[in-house]
């Protein structure tokens, strides 16, 4: 499938962090055509394996999550409106007037209601509206509405992934579907390079709510060289430029204190010989994504972080663009096949 | 449940000092179970041997308290808090040292705006005259939590630190049950919750369970003009969604639903904003130990008196019993 056609399809999966079990199979099935096996573990990490070719091969992970922000119901109220709090970081902002799913007893179409401009005191015109007190409208009243839904009902927003121009698409969960569609371009390139190692792609779960799913990859794998992409922040018009990246201006290599500065260094000499565009992306905490976990994994895990560029981050309308997906996978795959001579010219300098 | 429960929130137990709380529940329950023992973080676990699924129960013993970072030559203590303790909710108590020294809480009044009662700005009076009558009495580093007897009024329990010795009452209870069942079953009281879930990460790595749960208490909405929350005090155990430490695993919270709904107990859903229980650190042990919790509802957490209803604790013993007898 064509990388287009690909993240529309996982961008309508719906996975909520913590309720991946009902995606899960879906992931499987996109990763299976380019693996040798792929299992899928008690948390629901997908994990595909492509066998290396070499004679003493190592394993290397390449991982990308594949949850993704919603709401989750905390109360019926005796009109039947739903309560709800976020799964992840969800920005209250953002709620006023969305289209959502809930996924109850079965899925039923909703909205996030908001008071009309006419009946809000000027006092109150410029406050904004907390998530507390917003409500989900299924149309049902109570008695109706507590037969199909619970406490504990996860909810997706609507927005199907569209396309831009330039090469760009946008809509919910691009964060971090566009990783999960580098994975398979990753293993879509690496049916082309010849690779001595084996090479793990794991799309994980449970990244929003506290980096979950990194823990066990790491612990099944236990792998040489972690390789995780996610998203980094797209320019905006008000973004701080040195947080921020230009779409369709290549892969962000991070570079930081957690992250290998072997394998950094030898990645950006790959994306120079190569002429894969790329951006430096300077991180000086701890990424905030999986390669926190995994660079302090078990014994310790030489790790790489990769990002892919997008606007309007945990918004139904995060914006990435095809081009830098592309780079991403062919730099990564690159990278695993590669890496001895590249670590190897680093040491002779 | 009463008798259990007062004898384990009598017990003294801050944050890494829970021996005596170990020590009290090893009596009341070491003949009833097949082994038990404390690992090197001073969890205690009691086994129940079996040949089905390891099934590991957490309850922690540890409380929130004060610990004593300096005595200033009129013998006035300055503390730190241990765990989440409010310094406003610490105002005016009274709380105590393992060697029974009585202190009173109290602030510098010079302050403005009692919202910078903060702990460097308050103190302990131990009623002693100097720094050398203090030093006779606590050290730097000693730890006291807060006093007063627990109370049973109309079927609800008002004490200190009923979080978690309700947990521990629960899961000692069960044990003394002998619940009947292949599974194996591990009680483990934990240490060191109330500071970083720390105890029942490494008990959950010694144990390596095939699923788990931890039984520890939830806030309730229920009282006037307070947050909404889904749960309510009496209203029976309180199956864990998620909390900000954990979601609970799908698998585990419709196995506790199924278990409630087939034995007629009555049982809440629980979806809680802040606050995290041993569940958030045992879940993500080695490559992931399916988890969940269950919740006993609970008003003023955290305080010198904070309550559960005695209906709900055992519901939660008979929803366990159900959990662990289930294939």
């Amino acid at each position: 499938m064509e990388c287009r056609e690909l993240l529309k399809k996982l961008c309508s999966i719906n996975a909520v962090t913590g309720r991946e079990d009902v995606a899960a199979q879906a992931i499987s099935d996109i990763l299976s055509p380019y693996c040798d096996e792929v299992k899928i573990d008690a948390f629901f990490n997908v994990i595909g394996l492509k066998k290396g070719q070499g004679e003493n091969p190592r394993n290397v992970l390449v991982t990308a999550h594949y949850d993704q922000i919603g709401l989750v119901v905390t109360g019926i109220d005796e009109n039947g409106f739903l309560r709800f709090s976020a799964m992840g970081g969800v920005d209250p902002k953002i709620l006023g007037a969305q289209e959502v799913t809930v996924h109850g007893r079965r899925d039923l179409h909703g909205v996030i209601g908001t008071k009309p401009p006419h009946l809000i005191s000027p006092e109150d015109a410029d406050k904004p509206v907390k998530l507390e007190d917003m409500r989900i409208d299924i149309g049902y009243g109570a008695e109706q509405a507590r037969e199909l839904v619970s406490v504990g009902d996860v909810v997706t927003f609507k927005f199907p992934a569209i396309e831009l121009k330039n090469n760009r698409m946008a809509g919910r969960s691009m964060d971090n579907r566009s990783s999960v569609a580098a994975l398979v371009e990753i293993l879509k390139e690496l049916k082309r390079i010849r690779h001595d190692d084996n090479v793990y792609v794991a799309a994980t779960v449970q990244e929003e709510s506290g980096l979950v799913g990194a823990f066990m990859a790491s612990w099944h794998i236990r792998p040489d060289l972690a390789i995780a992409i996610d998203v980094c922040h797209g320019d905006m018009p008000d973004a701080p430029s040195d947080e921020s990246f230009p779409l369709g201006k290549g892969v962000a290599i991070a570079v930081g204190p957690i992250l290998s500065r072997e394998h950094t260094r030898a990645c950006i000499g790959l994306a120079k010989r190569e002429r894969i565009p790329y951006q430096i992306d300077a991180e000086e905490k701890d990424t905030g994504t999986e390669a926190a976990v995994y660079s302090s994994a078990l014994e310790g895990i030489p790790t790489l972080l990769l990002s892919i560029p997008a606007k309007y981050m945990h918004t139904t309308v995060e914006m990435v663009s095809l081009d830098d997906i592309g780079a991403t996978a062919r730099l990564a795959a690159r990278y695993i096949a590669f890496r001895d001579e590249l670590l190897q010219e680093g040491d002779s300098q | 449940m009463f008798d259990t429960i007062k004898k384990l929130v009598n017990a003294f137990g801050p944050s890494g000092c829970e021996k005596q709380v170990a020590e009290v529940i090893t009596q009341m329950i070491k003949d009833k179970v097949d082994e038990i023992y404390t690992d090197a973080m001073g969890n205690l676990i009691a086994v129940k041997k079996g040949s089905g699924k390891k099934i590991m129960l957490a309850a922690h013993m540890d409380e929130i308290g004060l610990i004593v970072s300096y005595i200033d030559e009129k013998g006035f203590l300055r503390f730190g808090t241990v765990g989440g303790v409010s310094p406003l909710i610490a105002l005016g108590q009274r709380v105590v040292f393992e060697n029974g020294t009585t202190g009173v809480v109290w602030y510098e009044e010079n302050l403005e705006n009692m919202k910078d009662a903060k702990p460097d700005k308050m103190y302990i009076d131990i009623a002693a005259k100097s720094r050398d009558e203090a030093m006779k009495m606590v050290n730097v580093g000693d730890m006291a939590v807060f006093a007063g007897e627990p109370v049973e009024q109309n079927g609800r329990v008002i004490s200190k630190a009923l979080d978690d010795r309700v947990g521990c009452a629960i899961l000692a209870e069960l044990a003394m049950k002998r619940p009947e069942t292949d599974n194996e079953i591990y009680y483990v009281f934990t240490t060191q919750e109330e500071v970083g879930l720390r105890g029942a990460r490494t008990a959950a790595f010694g144990i390596m369970p095939d699923l788990a749960l931890a039984i520890d208490v939830t806030r309730t909405g229920d009282t006037p003009s307070c947050t909404h929350r889904p749960v309510v005090l009496g209203e029976g155990p309180a199956v864990k969604v998620k909390d900000s430490s954990v979601i609970a695993h799908p698998r585990i919270r419709d196995r506790l639903v199924d278990c409630a709904k087939e034995n007629g107990i009555p049982y809440q859903l629980e979806v809680l904003e802040r606050g995290g229980t041993d569940a958030g650190s045992i879940h993500i042990t080695a490559g992931g130990i399916p988890t969940g919790a269950v919740s006993i509802p609970s008003r003023f957490i955290h305080c010198p008196a904070e309550m559960i209803d005695l209906n709900d604790a055992e519901n939660t013993v008979r929803l366990l019993e159900a959990f662990v007898k289930a294939r």
